[in-house]
Order: C-alpha cells, then structure tokens, then sequence
C-alpha cells in the first residue's frame, strides 16, 4: 500500500510538473503582450531587449492613450451588440431547428439535418463572394446590425447539431407527461427542452460569442465607417503596413479586448465540459 | 389562432432576454448599466445619423489614406472639417481613413456593391483605373464653376487628373522621394552625402554590417518592391519601364540599363547591404531612427514622422543619386475625386474646401506638399523647406498613367522580390515580365 | 413521435421556419449563386454583362500555380496541425483529469489561447518572430543555437512553420476540453478491472480510453480538418501570403483574386473547389472510422 502511495506521488509530481511547463508555452505570448504594453513605445527596439520591462520603463501610457479615444469604447460596444445578438438569435434558431430534428418525423428532416452537417463543412468564408452580394442587395453593408445575420448564418449548423445531440439525450419521458396533460409543442419546447438544454445552449453561445467578438475579415469587407467598426478591425488598424507600428498601442487594445472575454470564459467555464459532456458530440 | 401565434413570439422574446439576462450577468463586471435592448436602440439612431439625406443635414463621406495616427488626420479631424461644417452648415463631413492599399480595395468592392463614399483622396496613379471602370464624375463636363476652381491649382499637377481630354478629379497635394541618410554614421565614416549611385553603393558597402551590439545594419532601405520603391534606381540608371505612349514593355522593361539597374539591388541584397521589404524586417521608421538602416528613399511626410518618433535622430537629405540619366525621382501625390454615386453639390463644395489655400497651408504643415499657387507662396512652405523636394518633383517621372497600373504593379512586384530576394535570373525574369506588361497594356 | 393534428403541424413548422428561411437565404442560395457564378466571367470589369464561359475557370484554377502551392500549403497545415492539436489536447486532458486539485486553473490557462481572438494572436506572433525579435535575440545571444538571426517570416518554410506553430498553440485548449468531457464519460469499472488484470497507466490509455472515446476522436478530426482549411486570419495578418504568394492557402488566395484582382468567377470556381474537397474528406474520415469499428 505504501509504495502504491509513493507511486501515486511521483506520478503526481510528474503530471504537475509537464502541466505546468505546458501551461507557460500557454500563456507566454500573453505575458509577453501584457509586458510590451507595458512598455514605453521608444524602448521596443532597444538592445538588449527585455522580456520583461525594467521597473523604472514600466508606464501606463499605451492604455492611457487607448481609454482616451472615444472611439476605443465605440468600437467596443459595437463588438458587443453584434456578439449578444448574434448568440441570442443563434441560440433561439438552432435549438428550435434541433429539437424539431431530435424529436419529430417531419417531410425533409433527412434533407434538412444533412444541409446542416452539409454546411457546417463548407468553411464559410468560401461563401463570401455571393454573401456579399447578398449583403449589397439587402443594403446590409457599412451596418453594424447588419453583421448578425451572417454571423448567425454561420454559427447556426455547429450549434444545431451540438443542441440536437444534447436534446436526443433528454429522455422523452419528460416530453410524453407534457403532452399527456395536454400540453402543446411549444409547451414542450420552451418549458421543457429549452430549459434542460441549457447547457449545451450556453456551452454553443460561449463559442459563438468568440466566433462573433473574434470575426474579421467579413467586418473589415462590409463596414466603412470608422464609427462601424468592430474591435478586430479597430486593433488591426493600428498595425501600420508600412510605416511604423505603434506596439505598445495595439497591445494594450488587445488586452483591453481580451480582459472581458477572459471574465466570461472565467465565470461561465463550468459550461463549457458540462455542455459538451452529456451526450454532446456523439457523432 | 392569430393571438395564440402572438403570445409565442412573445413568449419567444421573453425567453431571449432571459437569456440574455443570464449572459450579462456572467460578463456583468465590465459592462455595467447598459443593457442591450439600449445599445441596440443607440446603434439604430447612429444609423439614422449616418444617412445622407437625414432632414436638413447633408452627410458627405470621405475616405483617405492619411493614417490614423498622424498630424495629417489631427489635421483634418480637428481643423479642417471643423471649419468646412462651419462655413458650410448644412454639411457634416464623415471621414474614414484607409490603410494604403485596403483603401484601393475597399474602394473596388464598394463600386461592385454600390457603396462608395461621395469623396475619396485617390493616389494619383488609381485615377486611370477608377476612369475606366466609370465611377467617377467629369469634372470639366459636370462643374460650371471647374475653370476658376482648377486655374488656382498646379497645370502640372491637375494632369493627373486628365484623362482622355476630361478632368476626373482636383490635385490634392504632390510629393516625391528624395535621399535620407544617416547624417552622425556618414560623418564618423568619413563620407559625404551620397549624391551619386556610386557614391550610395560605396557607402552601403562600407556602413553594412554589425555595430556595436553585434546587431546587422544595411546600407539601404525599401519597405517594399513595388514600382514606387524600384523606380527611381531604374530610371537614374537609364532604364525604363514602357516607351513614351505606354504602349509597350518589351524592349524597354527588359532592357540592358534596366536590367543591369536591378541587378544592382539584387546585389546589394545578396552582401546584406539592402533589406527592409521582408515581412520580418524592421519597419522603416524604426530601422532608420535605431541606425539600422543608413539610406532610405522617402517623401516629405517622414520629417514629421521622425520628429515624432525619434526626436533626437540626426539625419540629412539630398536628391536621389544620380545614375547615367540624372537623378531622376518618382512622382508622387493625390488626387480627390468623387464619384458618380455622391451627393455632387456637397462633394464639389468639400472637395473646393480641401484643394482652397486654406487647407493646404494647414495640409503643408504637417508635410503635405501643395499644389495650390498661393498655398505654395505662403510663408509655411517657404518655412517648411520643401526645397529639396520640390527641386527633385521638377525631374521626377510619372508611373505608367495607365488603368492596368494595379495589375501591372502586382507583377512587377512579384518579379522583384523572386529577382531580389530568392536569386531569379534578371534578364530571363524581366523578359518574362515584359512580356505580360505588353498585355496588359494593350488591354 | 407523429405528427397527428393541425396545431403540432403548426407549431413545428413555426419553429422550423427561422432556421429554414437562415439556410436558404444564407447558405443555400449563396452556394447556388457560386456554382452558377463560376461558369461565368464576371470581373471587375465585366460588373455589368457575365458571359458564360463554360468551366474555363475551372481550367484556370487548376492550372495555375500560385493555386497549387495554396493548396499544398493548406493540406501541409491541416495534416501538421490536426494530429498536433489532437495529440497534445489529449496528452493535456488525460493529465488534468488524473490529477487530484487545480483542475480548473490547469483548465482556464490552457483555454486562454483559444479565446483570444485570431487577430490579437497573429499580432503577438508576428511580434515574436520579427527577424529582429525577442526569439531571435533569445536564440542567438542567449542560448547561441544560431549566429545569424533566422528570417521567420520571409521564407515559405519559415512562414509556413510560424502559422503552423501558432494553429497548434492556439487549438490545444479546444481539444482539451473537448477530450476532457469524453474521457468524463468513459465508465470507471472498465479501468478497475483493467488494474486487476495488471495494466499500467498506459496500458489503460491506449486499450480503454481511446477506444471508448473513439467518437470524439472522430468528432475532433472532422471538426479541426474544417478549421484548417478554414484558416484565415492568421495568415492575412502574419505573411499576408508573402514572399511572392507563397505562403498563401486556398481561403486566403480565394479572397485576394475575388477581392483584390475582382476575378469573381475564379473565385467562385474556387470556393467551389474547396468545398468540394472537404466534403469528400469528410466522408472519407467518417468511412475509414467505420471501417476500423467493424473491424473489431
């Protein structure tokens, strides 16, 4: 027994030990952002260069300078709207959609589930070209609120088929007693389904808010306006391609970015195993 | 039924928001006290702002590619369309600055959705292309009043504009590149200002190689390999790129003093005497500001750019070295158009403001050229000591002013860097490059 | 369950229409739209009349070269960086879940780079590999493994090697969590029995987990040979398929002729051929699966 222990510890040790090492390839490019941004601008190209600022060069100026454009907090809540209302109407359509292919026989339900594993296959910025055309036909362009459609295009087939999975492993006993009592459909769905689905709901919403907060090249295609512009677009704006590019500017946007998705993530991790857990990727 | 249908939409709704409860609350730490039903009714109105019809304001889009961080764009956020609303009430100018090139794809893709701003500052050599393609407004044909505007700018100038006998845009501003060196490194080594092709390729040879540090340092500088960057060493050096009438690259493209143009940068890559355009190089500004780079060929906006990046950096300017044909630089500068899409009353009133005397001596101040007469009489050009450049614009040649310029920079590029950096033969390169130019110009 | 009255009739069909009108609006018809594009010329310069030009695009795709090394280049991603997001997300699962505390702050570190967005990473490793930065100097000053500071990012080999690196860096922690959630459900008992027969820790991995997470495997191949050939962002912001279009992939080299030279119908043929692509491996991936269950 006791060398079963002492097994058990080393084994221990070792894990912990490549967990870690691990983890720091992780996180060190982060480090590395947060310390240049913490840097004066002038000391990026000094000799030799510090992984970490010296005490005295550390400055708070790159976020001083960020906080102060009117625009930085515009273009973050314009990343906001879209990611909120890409997720609440992604999450509304794909579960409807997956409990409607979990539970019924309907007419076209093969074709329909197909067109979802169909599209969740066909990357979607092959589809740009004719989207865009579409996008231009409905005076989409150069609209914040015109970016959701698309983006809830996008994320719906992955959401629907990880909710449909989560739903067929709700038992239905839950749904016969529903209906028994008379109750109708909708009944089922939204005080039955829905509510036991949440998991997998929240777990599909965290990664299509990321799809949504993270997305590009499609916000940089379709939006003009300074005023329009998602956070992406905003950061890589300070990137110059040519001329010189402030660092210590583009860095401190990109925490300022990436500290609210971290509070989420934080908060809502438990989603992300349980969700996928039950029954959510079953194949 | 139709209630019943009404109460599930509803019952659709409210679970939305409580969904949308659950997830701010989750993120609620850093966005408090706007909740989503008001951020979108704000994204809304901004949207009716933007309109350019909307009551009795008129909205004029402009796009430019001043970058977002320079005195230019201060310039023009902060003076000059300030003072345009003013005199102009009525108008609200919104302007969105582009990078370089996403500018000139932006502007391709919103004239294929129909979404191109009123106003654009157009690099003078995007004026023939956006012609052809039929977005752009005849100015002479259109403005009773273009005589008087166009007789106030440059003639030299304002024939970027001219294509076909019609005039397309105003001239904005004008620039060219001339010769910064590394005054403090050419001192302690003992030279003197790099005036010719010789003297510049003796003293990349001597200043390359490691200083102090054991850091490398090149001799010469180009943050790219596009005709911009290339031209000026082709033509000093004799060789051309198409005849007179653009008609035809062969023979000119491919040429012995071409050739033997290219092969000298290809060289002085090859002893490490030249970088810059590699991805991984450092940026412009910062190789010349850290004594990294000792030569570079630039335009009159990197003056105030190194007086606000590396105050304390001495460096000194003359023309571009001369090869066998004289020091022969590339012509440079802006046009501002509007296209056929634009409120045009707005658009002329706008584009009037920016080419008067007023915004360009505010333009002049933070290195743009112009090409207004009296702007360039004005004390602030004499101040701003434009002299060296203005002396090289009066030999400085013109890319092709043909539409296919884009197309026929993307392979001159791409045959560049496979010359340059990866070893391709020149004369088999080039002759090959001719040879698609010719196409391309007989398009 | 049947659908027997009017009502349920209704009520699927109202819940059905949302994602029904998204499909064919957004991912129907622009498929359609595409197919039938790529038979056409349809420029910049030809916006106003498309004149069909059979599958000369096709022809034109296939035949040209800057294509073929896009496409090489993406196959030479996905196949580098699946196995490598694979087998590390495993390696990192399997560890997290034998451990006895710090599970979750093991979860959220590794995590971190997934939810960073693709954008603020491109940036950090175009910052990292600049030829003259902090790796280099770390390499030749610090450890001397090199004298002379390696181009990263100015070669197809060196840009190739960054935007692998950092697809694998940033993928880890999806499979992570992904493969966390499966080894959960992999029942107790069989790995109780299997100490009783004697079997080491690796012994139990390769005999019990991964044939009982076998469907998440699958899952994660499927999912991630998508997202390679998905890849994006990273390049336009890191190589931005230089030098000379080398290190371009299909997306990447799709939105630069439809976008940047305007050849629509090139474009179109494009996309039409990488989807096409992916369709065939995904069914591929889903058959040789089969086939190594039926085997047993």
């Amino acid at each position: 027994m006791h060398t079963i222990n002492k097994q058990k510890t080393i084994q221990n040790v070792i894990l912990y030990g490549l967990l870690l090492i691990g983890g720091v390839f992780s996180v060190l490019p982060m480090i590395y952002m947060i310390s240049t941004s913490l840097k004066p601008n002038g000391a990026l190209y000094e000799y030799p260069p510090h992984f970490f600022p010296k005490l005295s060069q550390i400055t708070l100026e790159n976020y001083v300078y960020i906080f102060n454009q009117e625009k930085f907090y515009l273009n973050f809540l314009n990343s906001l709207v879209v990611a909120i209302l890409t997720i609440v109407f992604a999450a509304i359509i794909a579960s409807a959609l997956a409990f409607c292919i979990a539970r019924f026989r309907f007419p076209g339900r093969k074709v329909l589930f197909a067109l979802v594993i169909g599209t969740m296959i066909i990357p979607g910025t092959t589809l740009i070209i004719t989207q865009y055309q579409l996008a231009t036909y409905f005076k989409l362009t150069n609209k914040l609120l015109g970016l959701v459609p698309f983006y809830v295009a996008w994320v719906i087939p992955f959401s629907t088929f990880m909710i449909k999975n989560y739903i067929e492993s709700i038992p239905r006993d839950f749904d016969e007693a529903v209906y028994v009592d008379g109750g109708s459909i909708f009944t089922v769905f939204f005080r039955i389904v829905m509510p036991l689905a949440s998991p997998a709901i929240a777990s599909v919403s965290i990664f299509n808010f990321l799809t949504a907060w993270d997305e590009y090249q499609w916000a940089l295609t379709v939006i003009n306006d300074n005023a329009k512009r998602t956070l992406p677009i905003a950061i890589s704006g300070f990137f110059g391609q040519h001329q010189f590019t402030q660092w210590g500017y583009v860095f401190a946007m990109s925490m300022a970015s990436l500290l609210p998705v971290l509070i989420i993530f934080i908060c809502c991790q438990k989603y992300f195993v349980s969700g996928l857990q039950t029954g959510g990727i079953k194949g | 039924m139709k209630k019943q249908s009404t109460k599930k939409v509803l019952a659709l709704a409210t679970s939305a928001a409580m969904m949308l409860t659950a997830f701010t609350a989750c993120g609620s730490s850093q966005a408090p006290s706007t909740t989503p039903t008001q951020q979108t009714s704000e994204a809304q109105s901004e949207e009716a702002k933007d309109d350019s019809t909307n009551g009795d304001t008129v909205t004029i889009n402009f796009w430019h590619h001043y970058s977002a961080q320079s005195a230019e764009n201060e310039t023009l956020m902060n003076v000059l369309i300030p003072k345009f609303e003013e005199e102009n009430p009525g108008y609200k100018v919104n302007a969105v600055s582009h990078d370089w090139s996403d500018l000139h794809d932006k502007i391709l893709i919103s004239a294929s959705s129909q979404t191109l701003p009123d106003v654009a500052r157009l690099d003078i050599a995007w004026v023939p292309e956006f012609q052809k393609m039929n977005i752009l407004v005849p100015l002479d044909q259109e403005m009773s009043d273009f005589e008087e505007v166009s007789s106030e700018l440059l003639p030299s100038a304002m024939s970027t504009a001219q294509i076909k006998g019609s005039y397309y845009a105003l001239a904005l501003n004008t620039n060219t590149k001339i010769m910064f060196y590394n005054e403090e490194a050419f001192n302690d080594a003992g030279l003197s200002a790099p005036k010719t092709m010789d003297d510049m390729l003796a003293a990349a040879q001597k200043l390359s190689g490691t200083n102090a540090n054991g850091q490398q340092v090149w001799g010469l500088d180009e943050p790219a390999l596009a005709g911009w960057n290339v031209l000026p060493y082709i033509w000093s050096n004799g060789g051309e790129i198409t005849d007179e009438n653009y008609t035809k690259a062969t023979g000119y493209l491919n040429s012995e003093a071409t050739v033997n143009a290219v092969k000298m940068l290809a060289d002085m890559y090859k002893n490490s005497e030249f970088t810059g355009f590699n991805s991984g190089d450092i940026p412009m500004t910062d190789g010349f500001g850290t004594g990294r780079y000792m030569m570079l060929l630039e335009g009159p906006w990197k003056t105030s750019e190194l007086a606000g990046a590396y105050p304390d950096f001495k460096y000194a300017t003359c023309e571009v070295p001369a090869g066998s044909a004289g020091s022969i630089s590339v012509l440079g500068g802006e046009d501002i158009a509007m296209f056929n899409t634009a409120n045009k009353e707005g658009a002329w009133k706008f584009m009037k403001f920016m080419t008067s005397d007023f915004a360009e001596e505010e333009m002049a101040k933070c290195g743009q050229i112009p090409v207004n007469k009296e702007a360039l009489d004005s004390d602030v050009v004499a101040n701003a000591d434009y002299a060296p450049f203005l002396d090289a614009i009066t030999t400085a040649k013109a890319r092709p002013p043909v539409a296919s310029w884009s197309e026929i920079d993307n392979e001159l590029t791409t045959a560049m860097t496979s010359i340059i950096s990866e070893g391709a033969d020149v004369q088999e390169t080039l002759d090959a490059l001719a040879t698609k130019v010719d196409a391309l110009l007989a398009e | 369950m049947g659908i027997k009255s009017k009502r349920d009739k209704f009520q699927i069909g109202a819940l059905l229409l949302p994602g029904v009108m998204v499909f064919a609006l957004f991912t129907i018809y622009p498929i359609t739209k595409l197919f039938y594009m790529s038979f056409f010329e349809w420029n910049f310069g030809t916006m106003l009349e498309h004149p069909f030009c059979g599958i000369k695009n096709y022809i034109d795709v296939l035949s040209d070269e800057t294509f073929r090394t896009a496409f090489v280049n993406t196959i030479i991603y996905t196949i580098t960086t699946v196995p490598g997001q694979m087998i590390l997300g495993l390696l990192v699962a399997a560890f997290i879940n034998s451990i006895p505390r710090f599970r979750i702050t093991f979860r959220i570190v590794y995590y971190i780079p997934v939810i960073t967005s693709w954008v603020i990473v491109s940036l950090v490793f175009r910052y990292i590999f600049n030829t003259e930065g902090m790796l280099n100097y770390f390499i030749t000053n610090v450890i001397h493994i090199s004298t002379a500071n390696i181009p990263w990012l100015d070669t197809r080999a060196g840009g190739m090697f960054v935007l692998i690196l950092l697809g694998i860096w940033k993928g880890v922690g999806w499979n992570m969590v992904v493969f966390l959630a499966a080894l959960q459900s992999v029942p107790q008992e069989l790995y109780e029995s299997a100490e009783m027969d004697g079997c080491g820790s690796i012994a139990k991995f390769f005999y019990i987990t991964i044939p009982c997470i076998k469907s998440t495997i699958l899952f994660a191949l499927v999912m991630l040979t998508i997202g390679g050939f998905n890849a994006f962002t990273s390049i336009k912001m890191i190589t931005g398929g230089k030098p000379m279009h080398k290190t371009e992939t299909v997306l990447t080299w799709m939105y630069y002729k439809a976008f940047n030279a305007g050849e629509f119908g090139y474009a179109a043929a494009l996309s039409f051929i990488v989807a096409i692509t992916l369709i065939l491996l995904a069914i591929l991936q889903f058959k040789a699966m089969q086939q190594s269950d039926s085997v047993e």
